[in-house]
């Protein structure tokens, strides 16, 4: 009965529900109160005084040697990936990174002086990297990995400040976020970071020898892999129970480091450090959309180094336990690849055969990174069709000119070619909805 | 035991005309001009003026050389080099020095059509006698200038030898005096070479249109440049016939950089109705711009005409035996059936296949001096230059039709259709305008091979002995749409398009016969019904050699032996059953015939008599076929294919022909098929239409009987014999009967489920 | 602007970066060997080499091939005598001749990465080259001719 009714028609039942809700009221109050101390309280703890600005140093007052050395970093750290904007002068942000809460839009990190850090001091450069707090005291929002920046040394945050300060200033006023409130409040990620964020560096790990560590170092820290590859929660948090799981982002999926990985052959050291230092591998495949770019930035790192994010990321997908017989799967991999035929009732299998068995087909019992072998290809094994069909629809640049059929094939025909790669050449479940994820993936770009 | 020699009635009206001025072999000095100019050599366009020229079939230049004018189109045939040495052959030629010239359209070529296989057959005697012509003149004045008495003189490779002296033919054009005279009766009187005297023809040799195409340097109709053209795409409506342009909008397309402008055609010659086209300045920018073009039209009838309404349309033409043309009408077959012991009767189907020719339509037309260039691929020239004379409003002898390479043509290239649009642009413009389709418009305006629908029937008297068998066809009629001049008469006065029935009419012995062929005019007036390699015959044979397989199982025979028992060779089917029969045994012998097969797979045998009965071409197919009865998907192990084509010019040339015709056979059996939807075939491009690739090429063997007969046509004989056949090899692999064209795995699964349902 | 290198020369093509490298060769450079059959990159008669690679130029658009070496039959041999060229003379391969151009391209790649192949390697790799005259059994034969020459496949241009 509709408690208005109800009121009217029973004064003891009126009498007491009213003492009722007087109750609960008057708890919710306190309640109210308490969450509102308790956020007094976070945010108070959280609050950081802004920092005086200061004049840009002369570029002279950087030795070469530590603006290139910050150079490095900043293609480890790949920041153009986010801070340069697609056709946009470089570092001078302006670039949307969608969110489930709106859209974020990266900041100028040239030192132009009323756009850009141009008045940052060192201090305030080492405290946003490593607090997620910009030079006026406020929180920046976690769309800027400070949860991983956090780990990075002073040598290297004195290097990249050097590399950004000595960047052609650009006048580019920040686009506005478009955050709903209470979400726009800087002063809530206070909460935020009371639930999510451990400051400081990683202690280094006995257990693992020098490269592991070195490794664990850039990988955690500047690369910010994790970013990527780790599944977040409802408020936008890496859920630390699953790391490295994989996770979808916008048009991509960053696949599971872990041993969860689907891709048919592990990822041992060796074929790591190819990948990472070529983009290609013919054992797995090619580094497309975001990935191509994390490479890109590789470019200028030492072997070294990417030999010890390889160590690491070999030790994180537990590679060197795997059980898989490589020279059989690549045995039957080929085998696959040497049947080609109309002869099938699959759509898809036809448009294979036109379309892409001239490139794709391998033989001679190894594959070769020019000639991209499916059947062992990371993105065909994918939870998510993402990959492939961005891919398919746009091509690829390396290892050799992949031209992109978004013009030539309709949804429905990539659709049945992705289905066809996926049920010949993965032992993975069929993906759902193809068609529909085409239409997604057509949006891209 | 043949019919009388075929000379194109054309040129041999030519021949005639010539022969009242004297059929002058003009010879000329340097310095001196053409004796008589209605004979000029149509080879005066290049630089080194023949010095020699026998009417029109060919010149030699004072340093040898031969060059051969080539009236039929290069398709991929190599008939230019065919014709050539047939030419060479009985002129003695050097055949390293000749050279061929393919020639623009002109009436003195008399009708230009390069279709049905039959070029070779049509030209062998003409262009022999030509050749020996021009043989006997030269030894003539070869022995003037030897002084030697004529009677001692020889020519071989190019020279004249007698008495231990020599002079060659390039020496003869430069010293001596030719001119000779031959009426037609003295041509026809000419002695030709025996088969045994032939040192060219039956020998392979390099086809000389090959090397262009391995360096780039070939030209075909989509290559042809002139300055200041402007680019076109046109915009196709959604019917082939009645549609009419409503409104156009290129708001979209006006952002395209180069773009020009889109404008409707005006086509007197209702070519093309409805046509839009779309300019710019680059085919690139002309082909984006027309994706942007919006245009309404007000469509024909044919946007409601689906692929089964045109087979229900056939179904009920079928059951109106006053219908259509008889082709074949002994007496006495109503009595058979109504005699007979036991009765057969099926019905099969074949769908609407593309010829996607992989160089797609185009056409370059231009103006200069009153005179409308067309530069375009096509093997009919005489068929279009009406229509073009119809929509520019000007004389035919306004129009040249200019010769190129032809990208691979099955016969569209004889509906010279789209020539018309760009001529048509080029007047509205006052500028060269060159079109090019894409291969979806292409598809949208091709002449397909119409869908058909056979009805056939047999009848056993109580000795098991055929006593008649009806044979009723309906589907489009290609020369009822294109060339009505191509018709002819059934008995009764009944016109009937023989590309549309031809194999009908076979060469079994089956009491009374009675083959009726009706135009399916529902599809006549949905598109524009085509002649694809292999026509009539592809689709006929399919249907009367899977019937002959099913009587013989209905007979409790051996395919092989019933057919055989067929072919007794009696009445009009005397002479060309026997060779028939042959080459039947000699395939079923090379194949294997009546050996035990692994599981599941079996032999097919076929066999036709090629394109008509006027040209028999007598060929013979067995396919070895494995069905796959869990995905019933269909594997062609092998085929082999015995054809009886006469005398072979050349032999590497004929075994192209087979492969390729084969092949083709085979892609249409299993791969190729589309269907109408609302007025347009739903498949337009390779993601969705799927012609033979590489990987699919099964083993091939192929023989060709040695013979002396008349020479016959091979370009698309063996194209008719594989689908029949293969369909004949799926019953004996898993007994399945399929009796529609392609042959999909969906229709062996049903017919699986029916098993030995008769 | 667009600047490409065609056959060892530098070629500017002032045309839409989207404009498919099939007609920039074909209209910019009048190079018309290089053929358009399909469009979608379904019949392989626009192939062409991208440094040194097979590549169908009718999906490929010139902006993706800035500053790289483009190599057309014209391009494959100074005087049209490649070893594949020869082949396919000697084995009589063309019939129509349109897709040819396209074919000997895309077997140049072929003998490229498998100097002897098989005919699982013809298959896989040839399927793309769409032949309407179903001139197959000699293509096939022109390459094994081609790779059992012995002659070095020379490096494009």
């Amino acid at each position: 009965m509709p408690f208005a009714v109800c009121c009217t028609a029973c004064p003891a039942c009126f009498e007491w529900n009213y003492r009722l809700i007087k109750k609960i009221v008057a708890g919710l109050s306190i309640l109210l109160a308490l969450l509102l101390a308790l956020a007094g309280v976070v945010a108070a703890y959280y609050w950081r005084p802004a920092l005086a600005p200061i004049n840009p140093p002369p570029a002279e007052t950087f030795s070469r040697q530590l603006v290139e050395q910050g150079r490095v970093l900043a293609g480890i750290g790949n920041c153009a990936a986010c801070h340069t904007a697609k056709d946009g002068a470089d570092y001078a942000g302006g670039r949307g990174l969608a969110s489930a809460f709106g859209t974020i839009y990266a900041t100028n990190l040239t030192p132009d002086t009323q756009t850009g850090i141009g008045r940052w001091s060192l201090a305030a450069f080492q405290r946003a990297m490593r607090e997620g707090v910009r030079r006026d005291g406020d929180h920046l929002y976690p769309a800027f990995p400070y949860t991983h920046f956090t780990h990075v040394n002073d040598a290297d945050l004195t290097a990249l400040y050097a590399y950004f300060m000595t960047r052609p200033p650009v006048y580019a006023a920040p686009r506005a976020n478009t955050l709903p409130f209470p979400l726009n409040l800087r002063a809530l990620q206070a909460g935020w970071k009371l639930l999510y964020f451990k400051p400081g560096a990683l202690a280094p790990d006995a257990a693992h020898g020098q490269d592991w560590n070195r490794g664990r170092y850039l990988a955690e820290g500047l690369a910010h892999c994790a970013a990527c590859h780790t599944p977040r929660n409802a408020l936008g948090a890496e859920i630390a129970s699953s790391a490295y799981l994989g996770r979808p982002m916008v048009h991509w999926y960053a696949p599971a480091l872990t041993s969860a990985n689907t891709a048919p052959l592990p990822w041992t050291k060796d074929e790591l450090t190819a990948f990472l230092r070529t983009g290609a591998t013919a054992l797995h495949g090619v580094a497309a959309g975001p990935m191509s770019t994390v490479v890109e930035g590789l470019k200028g790192a030492p072997d070294s180094d990417v030999r010890a994010l390889a160590i690491y990321f070999a030790d994180v997908a537990a590679a060197e336990h795997s059980k898989t017989d490589v020279d059989a799967v690549v045995k039957a991999a080929i085998a696959h690849s040497q049947k080609v035929s109309l002869v099938d009732n699959d759509r898809g299998a036809s448009l294979y055969v036109a379309a892409c068995a001239a490139c794709h087909s391998n033989s001679d019992g190894r594959p070769v990174a020019v000639r991209p072998e499916l059947s062992l290809n990371s993105a065909v094994s994918l939870p998510d069709p993402a990959n492939l069909l961005q891919v398919i629809l746009h091509g690829s640049n390396k290892p050799g000119l992949m031209p992109g059929f978004a013009q030539a094939l309709s949804d429905a025909d990539i659709a049945q070619l992705a289905a066809y790669l996926r049920r010949s050449r993965s032992s993975q479940p069929a993906w759902p909805e193809l068609e529909a994820a085409v239409v997604r993936a057509r949006a891209a770009q | 035991m043949h019919d009388s020699i075929p000379v194109s009635p054309g040129r041999r009206g030519f021949l005639i005309a010539a022969a009242g001025t004297g059929f002058t072999l003009a010879f000329l000095r340097a310095d001196s001009s053409l004796a008589d100019s209605k004979l000029a050599p149509a080879i005066s366009e290049q630089e080194a003026a023949p010095a020699f020229d026998p009417g029109i079939w060919f010149g030699i230049g004072r340093d040898g050389i031969v060059t051969v004018n080539i009236a039929r189109a290069e398709v991929g045939q190599h008939i230019g080099t065919a014709l050539a040495r047939i030419v060479a052959e009985e002129l003695e030629a050097d055949w390293d020095k000749v050279r061929l010239h393919y020639v623009d359209s002109d009436p003195r070529w008399g009708p230009m059509v390069t279709a049905g296989s039959r070029s070779v057959w049509q030209d062998f005697d003409p262009l022999s006698r030509a050749g020996a012509a021009g043989r006997i003149a030269l030894i003539e004045e070869g022995a003037r200038l030897l002084r030697v008495p004529v009677a001692a003189c020889t020519a071989k490779k190019g020279v004249v030898h007698g008495r231990g002296r020599s002079v060659s033919y390039g020496e003869i054009v430069r010293r001596g005096k030719l001119a000779r005279h031959y009426t037609p009766e003295q041509l026809q009187a000419i002695v030709l070479k025996t088969p045994q005297q032939r040192t060219l023809i039956g020998q392979s040799v390099q086809a000389l249109d090959i090397p262009s195409k391995t360096d780039g340097s070939a030209v075909y109709g989509i290559d042809v440049q002139v300055a200041g053209m402007v680019h076109a795409r046109p915009k196709i409506p959604p019917t082939r016939h009645g549609a009419k342009v409503v409104s156009i909008d290129d708001t979209a397309a006006r952002k395209i950089k180069g773009y020009i402008g889109a404008a409707a055609l005006n086509d007197p010659s209702n070519t093309v109705p409805g046509w839009v086209m779309v300019y710019a300045d680059s085919y690139a920018a002309a082909s984006r711009a027309a994706e942007l073009v919006q245009v309404k039209w007000r469509t024909g009838a044919a946007a409601h005409v689906s692929e089964q309404d045109i087979l229900a349309y056939a179904t009920r033409q079928l059951h109106d035996a006053s219908l259509g043309a008889r082709v074949v009408d002994d007496g006495g077959l109503e009595q058979a059936f109504k005699g007979a012991a036991l009765t057969l009767e099926r019905h099969y189907t074949t769908s609407t296949v593309l010829h996607f020719e992989l160089e797609p339509l185009n056409a370059l037309v231009q103006q200069i001096d009153g005179i409308w260039h067309v530069h375009a691929g096509n093997q009919a020239p005489s068929l279009i230059l009406p229509v073009l004379a119809q929509a520019l409003k000007v004389a035919q002898s306004h129009i040249v039709l200019h010769t190129y390479l032809l990208g691979g043509n099955m016969g569209r290239r004889l509906n010279g259709d789209y020539c018309v649009p760009a001529a048509l642009a080029a007047q509205a413009l006052g500028r060269p305008v060159k079109l090019i389709c894409t291969r979806a418009d292409d598809s949208h305006v091709d002449s397909p091979r119409s869908p058909s629908l056979q009805h056939l029937r047999l009848a056993f008297d109580g000795a098991g002995k055929v006593i008649a068998m009806q044979h009723e066809a309906s589907a489009g009629w290609p020369a009822q749409v294109m060339f009505p001049a191509w018709l002819v008469k059934d008995k009764q006065g009944h016109p009937y398009d023989p590309s549309a029935i031809a194999g009908a009419d076979h060469w079994y012995t089956v009491g009374a016969q009675r083959v009726r062929t009706v135009s399916n005019d529902q599809a006549n007036s949905s598109f524009r019904p085509g002649w694809l390699r292999g026509t009539g015959p592809a689709w006929t044979s399919w249907a009367v050699e899977s019937f002959m397989d099913e009587a013989a199982q209905a007979a409790k025979a051996d395919p092989l032996d019933f057919r055989l028992s067929l072919l007794q060779g009696k009445g009009r089917n005397a002479g060309g059953a026997e060779r028939l029969a042959h080459v039947l045994r000699r395939a079923a012998e090379k194949a294997g015939w009546g050996a035990a097969m692994p599981a599941d797979t079996g032999l097919g045998i076929a066999a036709t008599g090629g394109q008509e009965r006027g040209m028999p071409t007598w060929t013979a197919c067995v396919a070895r076929v494995r069905v796959d009865r869990k995905t019933c998907m269909v594997q062609v192990e092998k085929l082999t294919l015995v054809i009886d084509a006469g005398v072979i010019i050349d032999p590497d040339g004929a075994l192209a022909q087979a492969e390729g015709g084969a092949l083709l056979g085979l892609s249409m059996a299993l791969h190729e098929g589309t269907a109408f939807l609302n007025g347009a075939v739903k498949d337009s491009n390779l993601n969705s239409y799927l012609p033979l690739r590489m990987a699919d090429v099964p083993e091939l063997d192929i023989e060709f009987i040695c013979s002396t007969e008349m020479a016959t046509g091979l370009g698309e004989p063996p194209v008719t014999v594989v689908a029949p056949a293969i369909g004949n090899a799926i019953f004996a692999a898993v007994a399945a009967r399929v009796r529609h064209l392609p042959i999909r795995p969906e229709a062996v699964l049903k017919a699986l489920d029916r098993y030995g349902a008769v | 602007m667009h600047n490409i290198i065609v056959n060892g020369q530098p070629l500017a093509a002032d045309v839409d970066p989207q404009t498919p490298l099939l007609w920039v060769l074909r209209e910019v450079a009048q190079l018309t060997g290089t053929k358009f059959g399909c469009g979608i990159g379904m019949c392989g008669a626009c192939t062409v080499h991208v440094d040194g690679r097979a590549v169908r130029s009718c999906i490929t658009p010139v902006a993706s091939v800035e500053a790289c070496a483009i190599t057309t039959i014209e391009g494959l041999s100074p005087d049209g005598k490649h070893p594949l060229q020869q082949a396919w003379i000697a084995a009589q391969a063309p019939q129509c001749g349109y897709c040819q151009p396209g074919q000997i391209m895309q077997a140049a790649t072929l003998l490229r990465d498998y100097p002897q192949p098989t005919d699982a390697n013809i298959d896989a790799v040839m399927s793309g080259n769409l032949c309407r005259c179903m001139a197959y059994v000699r293509i096939r034969k022109a390459i094994k001719l081609a790779a059992a020459s012995g002659q070095e496949m020379p490096p494009h241009a």
